[in-house]
């Protein structure tokens, strides 16, 4: 695989700009594919079986507990997308990257169902613990914009005849957007709210006991890894899907 | 105290938006991998 | 690559402007933003009577009884914030995470007594999460009573699981 158009030295190893190239990072991703696959189905299996059967119950909240492991996982990975989104929309604004763009508009929906999917499972251990679906506190209100801002980019990518006019307005609304992250991340420390405060934090120990925090550790990778693998898969499609379309622009 | 219902239908909901988009995006996958080849066979018949 | 540093710095600066301008809205909007009020800023600003607010805090130990107003059950307790606690009734059922100890958000509004009549009671629950058998350990231990408030700091529990 040596690539002429760059720099000797650069040609034969694997150099990680070449994978701006559309058809290395098709090649490439093919082969990952599987391993990506694999991982994320098999800490996802480990983490839900050990936090469904094999983990303590609360003792005050019981086996509703059983939510968080995939309530908080999905709540990370709903800002953690948004943030990809961000920085497609950096490589894309600045550096003109070929593939930013079309990272964006796969990432976006699965990020959208991600962040649909915190609220809705929120809201159902909320009901029992809480006992309420809903309140207008900072933390729920950021997520729910969160929610909102992925269905605004999603919309403006289609909402221009011309496609590179949508690609920009979305990277617009996502740079513009990231600032949602840290008002979500801090919400409970800067204003009294209803969603409690952070379990993990890098200044003291974990408010969680480890029996917990395992199983919750291979949801969160299962699930990271499975976003990855997703978007793998929706990326290697839309390339492809622009190969079909410049051959049948050519004939 | 039982809440069983609502983790029930956490995991449900869940299970089934995870599931239905991941199988969305395999088979859209498929089928253009599957057109990509009938394009280059019409092109270049060998 | 001139364009690009030119780009680079254009986003940067609209992005930094940007910020500055949500910095600015957020703390201006700080006071509506709280989702519920302290016992004492309650007691120190008190807002008109008959509005209806959101008093959170502490349910204070040993506080709670039930009493039969006008034939309903209802239920009274102090809410405390450490520095100044008000009295709450509310008729109607109990989230199942609330007792004494136990952090709420009640919503209703304060009449003339300083009494604090709840429509709505909502049990916040703590960011904490152990099994059974370690919070009863630490019971035993002497280290914390549920009634008094939250369990003491993570670092003396959170390894304290039984191995499986």
């Amino acid at each position: 695989m040596t690539d002429t158009s760059l720099p000797p030295q650069q040609q034969s190893r694997f150099n990680i700009h070449r994978l701006a190239n559309p058809g290395f990072f098709l090649r490439f991703a093919t082969i990952i594919q599987p391993w990506i696959n694999v991982s994320a189905a098999l800490c996802l299996v480990i983490g839900l079986v050990w936090g469904l059967f094999y983990s303590p119950a609360d003792w005050q909240q019981g086996d509703s507990v059983r939510i968080m492991y995939i309530h908080v996982p999905m709540a990370i990975l709903a800002s953690g997308g948004y943030f990809a989104l961000a920085v497609c929309a950096l490589c894309s604004l600045i550096w003109k990257h070929p593939l930013a763009d079309l990272a964006a508009e796969e990432i976006g929906p699965v990020g959208a169902v991600i962040t649909a999917l915190c609220l809705i499972t929120g809201s159902l251990w909320g009901k029992p613990m809480w006992g309420t679906w809903w309140v207008w506190d900072a933390r729920l209100t950021s997520v729910l914009v969160l929610f909102f801002l992925y269905l605004g980019h999603i919309t403006l990518l289609h909402a221009f005849d011309d496609q590179q006019k949508g690609y920009k307005a979305a990277a617009i609304l996502a740079l513009v957007g990231v600032f949602d992250l840290p008002i979500i991340k801090f919400s409970v420390n800067w204003w009294n709210t209803l969603h409690q405060p952070s379990t993990f934090s890098l200044t003291h120990a974990p408010s969680m006991s480890f029996s917990m925090m395992w199983p919750l550790f291979f949801c969160f990778a299962g699930l990271a890894l499975g976003f990855i693998a997703l978007v793998c898969i929706r990326l290697r499609t839309a390339i492809l899907e622009r190969q079909i379309r410049h051959i049948l622009l050519n004939e | 105290m039982t809440h069983l219902p609502y983790l029930i239908a956490a995991y449900g909901i869940t299970i089934i938006a995870l599931g239905t988009i991941s199988l969305h995006s395999w088979t859209r996958l498929k089928q253009v991998q599957k057109k990509l080849s009938q394009l280059q066979n019409n092109n270049k018949p060998s | 690559m001139k364009r690009k540093t030119k780009r680079l710095w254009i986003t940067l600066s609209a992005m930094g402007s940007f910020a500055i301008a949500i910095i600015l809205i957020l703390s201006a909007f700080s006071s509506n933003l709280v989702y519920f009020k302290a016992p004492s800023q309650l007691i120190n600003h008190p807002t008109e009577q008959g509005t209806t607010i959101r008093l959170g805090g502490m349910v204070m130990a040993n506080s709670l009884h039930y009493s039969h107003k006008d034939q309903t059950p209802t239920a009274q307790f102090k809410v405390t914030d450490g520095q100044a606690a008000i009295e709450v009734h509310y008729t109607g059922i109990l989230p199942d995470l609330f007792r004494e100890g136990q952090s709420v958000i009640a919503i209703g509004s304060l009449d003339k007594n300083n009494v604090f009549t709840a429509n709505e009671v909502l049990a916040k629950h703590d960011e904490t999460y152990m099994p059974k058998e370690v919070a009863e350990a630490l019971r035993k231990s002497g280290k914390w009573d549920p009634k008094y408030g939250p369990p003491p700091d993570a670092q003396t529990w959170d390894h304290m699981t039984k191995p499986k």
